[in-house]
This record gives C-alpha cells, sequence and structure tokens, in this order.
C-alpha cells in the first residue's frame, strides 16, 4: 500500500514536471515579441492588407485572450495533437517523425564514432614509440575541440566529396550518405572524451598498485588493460553521459551544412520562425524523454535495493 | 548566354534577352533528348504552397511544375498568350473578362478542368476563404463574382475597372489546383504531394524539408499553343533537393553531384564561369531593390532630408563592389525590362555636395562627433535588412557608410524574425526599409506602395496602426488609376508619372535590377524561366554528356 503510495507520488510529480515544462514554454513563447502569423502572413511575399492580415489571425483564434488560448492549446496537447507547423503547413506530428529517426541516426552513429575516435587517440598517445609522435597526439584533441563544427563539414565535404569524389554529399542514400556528416558530429564531441581518458589513465599508472604490477614482472601492454583502463573508464563514462547532450548541438549545424533533414535543423527553423507549435513539441518530446527516464530509475531503484524499499514504504 | 566578364550594359541585356530566346538556337542545333532525371539544389525549403503564396522564390519553383495557368505571359515579350484558356474577351470597362477554357485538360487526380474548377480557383484567390483560413490573392484585386457561363466558359466580374487582371491570371501565384486540394485547410498544404495541378509534373514523393520527386505526367498536352514543344515534358523527374550551404551547392554543382541550382551569389559566378558552367540571371522585372523611407518618422519627414541621401547614395558603388554585371544598376523603381519603365538616371545622380547642402538647408549641421543634429537630436536612422534579397545586409551596410560621409547615422539592426516583424511597423523604429516585388505588370507599383498593399512607406490607414500622420493622397490617386485606366497608352504614362513622382518625393532610393541567379551543367538545355525569373523545366532536357 505505502509503495503503491510512492509509485503515484512518483508519477504525480512527474505529470507535474510536464505541465510545468508546457506552461513555461508558452509564456516564453508569449513574451517574444511577434508570433508565428505575423512572421507568415506580414510577410511581404504575400502582399497582404491589414484587414485580411486581422481576419487570419482570428480564424487562428490569435485574437482571443491568451488564458483562453492556454486553455485551447493544453486541452489540444492532452489528447496528443500539437496541431500544425503555421510556416510550413505540415501537421506537426508529420514534421516531428519525419525528422527525429533521421537525427537519432546521425547523433546515434556519431557518439559511437566519437568513442571510437577518443580511444585510438588515447591509446595511440600512450602506444606510440616515439617521444615527439606521442605528443603530437596528445596535442589532437585540443585541435579536435577548438574546430567549428560548421567548418569541419564544409572542409569534409570539399575535400571527400567534391575533390576526391569518394562520396557523394547530394543524393546519397543509406550508410553514404552518414558518413561525412557522422565524422563531422563525432570529431569535436571525441575530444573531451579522449582528454578525460589519458587523463585518468595518467592518473591511474602513478598509483601504487600499478607499480606492483609492473614489479611482479606484467608488461606494459596486460597492465594497461588488465589494471588502468579498468580504473580509468568511469570518469569518462561520466563526461560521455554529459556529452551526449550537447550532440544535438552538433546536430543542427551538421544538418545545414549537409543538407540533412533532422530534429536539430527543424527546431532551427521553428526558432527562427517562432514556430509555436513545433517548438512546444519538441519541448514536450524531450521533457517526456527525460521524466520518463527518470521515473523508471525511481521505480526501479526499490526493486534493486531493498533498503531503499524499506525507505520508500516509510517503515 | 549570360556570362558576362565585361560590364557594358547593353551586352548584360543583349544577354538575357539572348538567354530568354535561348530555347528556339538551342533546338535547332540538336534534338531533344527524351527521358533522365535533372538534380535541381534549392537553397531554401519550401514554405506552405498555396498558390498565392507562390512569391517567395522556392515555393515558385515548385508550383510553376504543377500548376497551368489560364494565360501565359510571354517572358520575351511580356505579352499575354493563351494557355489553360484558349481565348478571351474583356468589356471596354475592364470590369468583365471572359475566358474560353480548352477542354480535355484533367488535374493530375482525374478532376476536369473546367469553368467549374477555375471558378472555385479564383473565387478562392479573388476573397480568400476564412473558414479554411486560406487568404486572398495580391494579384486579384475589386473581384465580385464568377459566372459559369457554360461548362467551358468562365467569366469573372469586378467592383472596378481592372486592367491587370489578364496577367494576373499568368502568374504562379494564380496556378490553377484540383478543387480538392483547394478543400483543404491552408495548413494541410505545405506538402507538395498536397498540391495536385494539372502542370506538366507531378509530386511524387516529399522528405519534408530535404527532397521533392517532380514526375514527368506521361499524359500532359496542353502547355501553352505558342511552344515550339507540345506534349509531355522531356524530363522524366526533377530530383530537387534542399541544400542551404551556398559552397555546398556550387561544390556539388561543379562536382557532378547536381546539374541546376539556384542562388549563385555574385563573388562565385567566376568560380562557376571558369569551369565551363553558365550562370543564368532571368530579371525579376519588377520594382527595384530599393531603399525606402517611412516619412511618418519625423527624421525623414523632410523631403530634403531623403532627397540628401538619394543623393548620399553611390548606387554605382554598390554594384561594383557587392554585385556582378547581372546585377545592374538601377535606373527608376522599376526595372529597365518591365512594362511603362522611364529612365530617371538624371534624377539619381550621386552628389556628395549636393546631398551636404541639401541637410544643411534642412537644418541638420555637423556636431562635434561628425554626426548631424538639429534641436539637440542626432540624425540616426536604422533599418532591418530582407534576408531573401541578395547580399541585403551587405548593401545596407555599405548605404550605411556611404551616409556616413555626409553625417548621418544608418544603423543595420540585426534580430529575430518576430522583432524584426513587430518593428516593420512602427517607422520610429525603422524609417528606412528595404523593398523589392517582381511582377511584370505596371499592378506592381500599386502592390509595393499603396496602403492597402505592400505599403511599403507605411501611410495612416494601411499595414500599421502606429502611423499618426503620413499619408500621400497624390501617390494614392496615381496608383489606383494605374489599376484602374483601361487604355493601355494612357496607363503606361500614368506609370511614368508615378515613377517620377516616387523619385521627386525621394520617397525610395532604387539600388539595383534583382536578377534570379542559378547556375547550370552545359549539358542542361532549354532550361527557361517565366517572366519573374522563376524555373520552367517543361522545356528543358539533358544532353548526352
Amino acid at each position: 500500500m505505502k509503495l503503491f503510495r510512492y509509485i503515484a507520488s512518483r508519477i504525480a510529480q512527474s505529470v507535474l514536471v510536464l505541465w510545468a515544462a508546457f506552461t513555461i514554454t508558452f509564456i516564453l513563447l508569449q513574451a517574444l515579441p511577434g508570433d508565428a502569423l505575423l512572421i507568415k502572413f506580414q510577410n511581404p511575399d504575400l502582399g497582404l492588407s491589414r484587414q485580411q492580415i486581422a481576419d487570419i489571425r482570428s480564424a487562428y483564434g490569435a485574437d482571443q485572450p491568451r488564458v483562453i488560448q492556454y486553455a485551447h492549446a493544453l486541452e489540444r496537447a492532452l489528447t496528443g495533437n500539437f496541431g500544425y507547423s503555421i510556416m510550413s503547413g505540415v501537421p506537426v506530428s508529420e514534421e516531428i517523425s519525419a525528422n527525429l529517426t533521421p537525427t537519432l541516426y546521425l547523433t546515434g552513429f556519431g557518439f559511437l564514432a566519437a568513442v571510437c575516435v577518443a580511444i585510438a587517440v588515447t591509446f595511440a598517445s600512450i602506444l606510440t614509440p616515439l617521444a615527439g609522435l606521442r605528443s603530437v597526439i596528445r596535442g589532437l584533441p585540443s585541435l579536435f575541440i577548438s574546430i567549428p563544427t560548421f567548418w569541419l563539414g564544409i572542409e569534409l565535404i570539399q575535400v571527400f566529396s567534391f575533390h576526391l569524389r569518394w562520396v557523394p554529399v547530394i543524393g546519397a542514400d543509406g550508410w553514404r550518405a552518414l558518413i561525412l556528416p557522422v565524422l563531422a558530429v563525432a570529431i569535436p564531441i571525441s575530444a573531451p572524451l579522449s582528454q578525460v581518458l589519458v587523463r585518468s589513465i595518467d592518473d591511474v599508472q602513478t598509483q601504487p598498485f600499478v607499480a606492483v604490477a609492473r614489479a611482479k614482472g606484467a608488461s606494459r601492454r596486460w597492465v594497461l588493460s588488465r589494471h588502468v583502463l579498468r580504473n580509468a573508464f568511469p570518469p569518462t563514462l561520466t563526461i560521455a553521459g554529459v556529452l551526449f547532450g550537447e550532440l544535438l548541438g552538433g546536430a543542427v549545424v551538421t544538418e545545414t551544412v549537409f543538407g540533412l533533414n533532422g530534429i536539430g535543423r527543424l527546431i532551427h527553423e521553428a526558432v527562427d520562425n517562432q514556430d509555436a507549435a513545433i517548438l512546444q513539441a519538441s519541448v514536450m518530446i524531450s521533457a517526456a524523454g527525460f521524466v520518463i527516464v527518470n521515473l523508471g530509475v525511481d521505480l526501479l531503484y526499490p526493486l534493486l535495493d531493498p533498503r531503499l524499499r524499506n525507505t520508500a514504504g516509510g517503515s | 548566354m549570360a556570362m558576362i566578364r565585361t560590364s557594358p550594359r547593353s551586352i548584360v541585356l543583349g544577354a538575357l534577352a539572348a538567354l530568354i530566346g535561348s530555347a528556339a538556337v538551342a533546338g535547332t542545333s540538336e534534338a531533344p533528348v527524351t527521358g533522365g532525371t535533372l538534380i535541381y539544389l534549392e537553397a531554401e525549403a519550401h514554405t506552405n504552397l498555396y498558390p498565392p503564396a507562390g512569391g517567395f522564390y522556392p515555393n515558385g519553383g515548385i508550383l510553376n511544375q504543377l500548376t497551368d495557368r489560364l494565360t501565359y505571359q510571354n517572358p520575351k515579350t511580356l505579352k499575354i498568350e493563351p494557355w489553360v484558356a484558349e481565348s478571351w474577351q474583356v468589356n471596354a470597362a475592364k470590369t468583365e473578362y471572359t475566358f474560353k477554357i480548352r477542354q480535355g485538360i484533367t488535374f493530375s487526380d482525374g478532376t476536369p478542368l473546367d469553368a467549374a474548377a477555375v471558378a472555385k480557383n479564383y473565387d478562392t484567390y479573388g476573397f480568400g476563404n476564412p473558414g479554411l483560413r486560406q487568404p486572398p490573392s495580391e494579384v486579384i484585386n475589386n473581384y465580385l463574382r464568377s459566372e459559369i457561363v457554360d461548362p467551358h466558359t468562365i467569366k469573372f466580374v469586378f467592383s472596378k475597372p481592372s486592367p491587370g487582371f489578364l496577367q494576373g491570371t499568368s502568374v504562379i501565384g494564380s496556378g490553377l489546383v484540383s478543387p480538392g486540394t483547394l478543400a483543404r485547410n491552408f495548413d494541410d498544404l505545405g506538402k507538395a504531394t498536397a498540391i495536385v495541378g494539372s502542370g506538366p509534373f507531378i509530386a511524387t514523393h516529399e522528405v519534408l524539408g530535404k527532397e521533392i520527386i517532380l514526375t514527368a505526367r506521361k499524359d500532359y498536352s496542353w502547355g501553352p499553343p505558342g511552344f515550339a514543344h507540345h506534349g509531355r515534358a522531356y524530363l522524366d523527374q526533377i530530383k530537387l533537393i534542399v541544400a542551404p550551404e551556398d559552397s555546398v551547392r556550387i561544390g556539388a554543382l561543379l562536382a557532378e553531384q547536381a546539374d541546376v541550382m539556384r542562388q549563385v551569389q555574385a563573388y562565385d559566378e567566376k568560380q562557376v564561369l571558369d569551369q565551363g558552367y553558365l550562370v543564368y540571371a532571368p530579371p525579376t522585372r519588377g520594382v527595384n531593390n530599393s531603399v525606402v523611407f517611412r516619412p511618418d518618422n519625423p527624421l525623414v519627414a523632410d523631403i530634403r532630408v531623403r532627397q540628401a541621401l538619394l543623393h548620399a547614395t553611390d548606387t554605382q558603388e554598390i554594384v561594383q563592389t557587392l554585385y556582378s554585371p547581372n546585377y545592374p544598376r538601377a535606373t527608376s523603381i522599376l526595372a529597365s525590362t518591365a512594362a511603362g519603365y522611364v529612365n530617371l538616371s538624371a534624377k539619381l545622380t550621386f552628389d556628395l555636395n549636393r546631398a551636404k547642402a541639401l541637410l544643411d538647408a534642412a537644418g541638420w549641421k555637423i556636431g562635434a562627433d561628425g554626426l548631424r543634429q538639429k534641436d539637440g537630436q542626432e540624425l540616426i536612422l536604422s533599418v532591418y535588412p530582407s534576408l531573401p534579397q541578395p547580399q541585403n545586409r551587405a548593401m545596407m551596410q555599405l548605404i550605411a557608410q556611404q551616409w556616413a560621409r555626409v553625417g548621418v547615422r544608418l544603423n543595420v539592426l540585426a534580430g529575430d524574425a518576430g522583432s524584426h516583424m513587430v518593428d516593420d511597423l512602427d517607422p520610429l523604429k525603422t524609417p528606412v526599409a528595404p523593398a523589392m516585388v517582381g511582377r511584370a505588370d505596371p499592378d506592381v507599383l500599386k502592390s509595393e506602395y499603396y496602403p492597402l498593399n505592400r505599403d511599403s512607406l507605411r501611410q495612416k490607414g494601411g499595414g500599421s496602426t502606429q502611423i499618426h500622420r503620413f499619408v500621400d493622397d497624390k501617390l494614392n490617386a496615381l496608383l489606383v488609376d494605374i489599376a484602374s485606366e483601361g487604355d493601355e497608352s494612357k496607363r503606361l504614362a500614368l506609370v511614368g508619372q508615378a515613377q517620377n513622382y516616387v523619385i521627386d518625393q525621394a520617397y525610395a532610393i532604387p539600388t539595383f535590377e534583382e536578377p534570379q541567379a542559378f547556375a547550370a551543367a552545359p549539358y542542361v538545355k532549354q532550361l527557361e524561366f517565366e517572366a519573374v525569373g522563376r524555373p520552367s523545366f517543361y522545356n528543358t532536357w539533358i544532353a548526352k554528356h
């Protein structure tokens, strides 16, 4: 019974968080000067008169008090209907579903590639025999982190697509379309990963147990793989979690440079045009993602740890 | 064609004319090839494709392939020729237009394109349809009603003489779509696949924001009768791909990943030409790229201040520094390729001494910091650059440097679209604004300046509620007369008067004639453009290469 109450309260908290995210987004969007209707219909390309624009505003219900607009928006959101993008004239659900998968691919593979690059750079910086070369490799992450994503993207395209003609940028399908964008996303993200990894390996290597292992006659590689890495990975995992969030920022730029469709570019354009419906839906999707993960973790803890079950049950 | 390295203006214009006429020339040397896919790189994703929104370049480039119009405006002669309408009659007062619709045309959903379908289209574009949130069209004014005379004859009745209507039936914004398309909510017309027209191509597939496949309609046989080519389009497919980054579009074109691209910046033209590729720069034939004043702002209410800034603007330097010979220097508010154009270069002189004298006479004296002052106020103006106009921010910054020479500061603002639109309605915040409209009919002047249209000067009773004083009844009367004068020669005389008046009042500083710049591979033949520079792929074919 107590457990049930705990679960109920956690779910109620989650709903509250979602409602707050929705409301704050609505207020912030209302606080901006102008709105999507103004940007769309005041645009000289349509050449509409003031009366015509006023008619359209009232057809959209934009002349109603904001409280009523809020109530309508909330009502629609509760039924899962996020309406239409005013700028593009497409249901928000279609925009999101058309753009979510490409971004998941780009960021997912981008993250994997970043991990691979980071590990490769780290190992090379430790195992390369020449000291001079080692320090050059150790400098790579600092270089990678300073490269602006858009510049990297344009250079990758110029070199690999336009000069060497290895992969097309235009009209590429499947994995060929992903190679260069994934690299453009991965390289800047790999830098902090390898920096942290190199640093923690250095730290661990000074620990006494490493010296003991070496003294017992273990080879350098054996010590590195069996003892050092195992202890050096946790800080890297922590930073990896943080960096995953940064991927979306890289995706915005990469998607624009490569002409890919994706959530990053969608949000970027929606912000430009104050396309409230798209922004509201995007915020709700990310908020829901966080809430569900956290809720899942909170609900799992009591199952995994009996002590927590007792606390949760409130003995 | 328009690949110009030397710069005399006559050569440029001649080249443009030759370009438009290139269909016939190319046709004599090689027989067109049917088949193939053309890859077309677009700089921006399209927005809502409701046909009256076809003025936005990316939209026009798509709608022009999907829809037919009642009439065809010959880009070479600007004359109106038959298309969906095989003939028409206009009453003397220009208040009644009767069109005979060609038989046998169908929309791609199978619906016949008959008088009833045309009535549905024009009633929607004439009135708008608030129930479905569809706004009215800018080019159809004074619309009273349509009458279906018989299944293939339609009559339109206007409350006032409307001589511009005939040309209005030829523009992309008057593209005919299936009644089923118009039955959809405005918010549901954002996908190319939702637009069902009778045009030579059908949108068969779209990845939102990324690409559209346009497929040739095999049974198409109703292109403008004036064309040498009848029947289906030569191309099997057009693959339209959005690539916002300039260097990616150009690089992809030159690396043979694409065949045609829109929006070549002037500074990239040489790179394209050097590789044997072609630059096309069809004119937009309307109101030139200009800087307009909002005289409701007291700082620019004095005609002498506006005149001073007109003479302080060195359009030659603008064109030479930022653009190419494809961007001719403006000699009136109308393009030299527009109907009724008059050359006003004598009034548009660059003359710093005159500018300074005018400002002195208006009481604006140079202050301690080099800025002109009057009654403790400094002459500081501001402007938001226009995003769609080529290099408009750079142009405004150059103009700011030029005006600084006479002690006037122009702040070139940056801001989000919302602030831009809100500030644009308030002349106190935006005393200066960019302007430009492409339409090959004298009505374009009314579109640009009339308070109930675009109202670019911001008059009282116009698009903004924040105007306190400024109205120019004389200008407005001229614009209304242009839109309603039935006699063509009288109408063109009025167009000349209006151009003179706007320059005499220094309401606008025209800078250059804006082309739409495209680049294409040399094997792309008969790439053509409608009257205001939107691409038309109906006659286009790909030669062996």
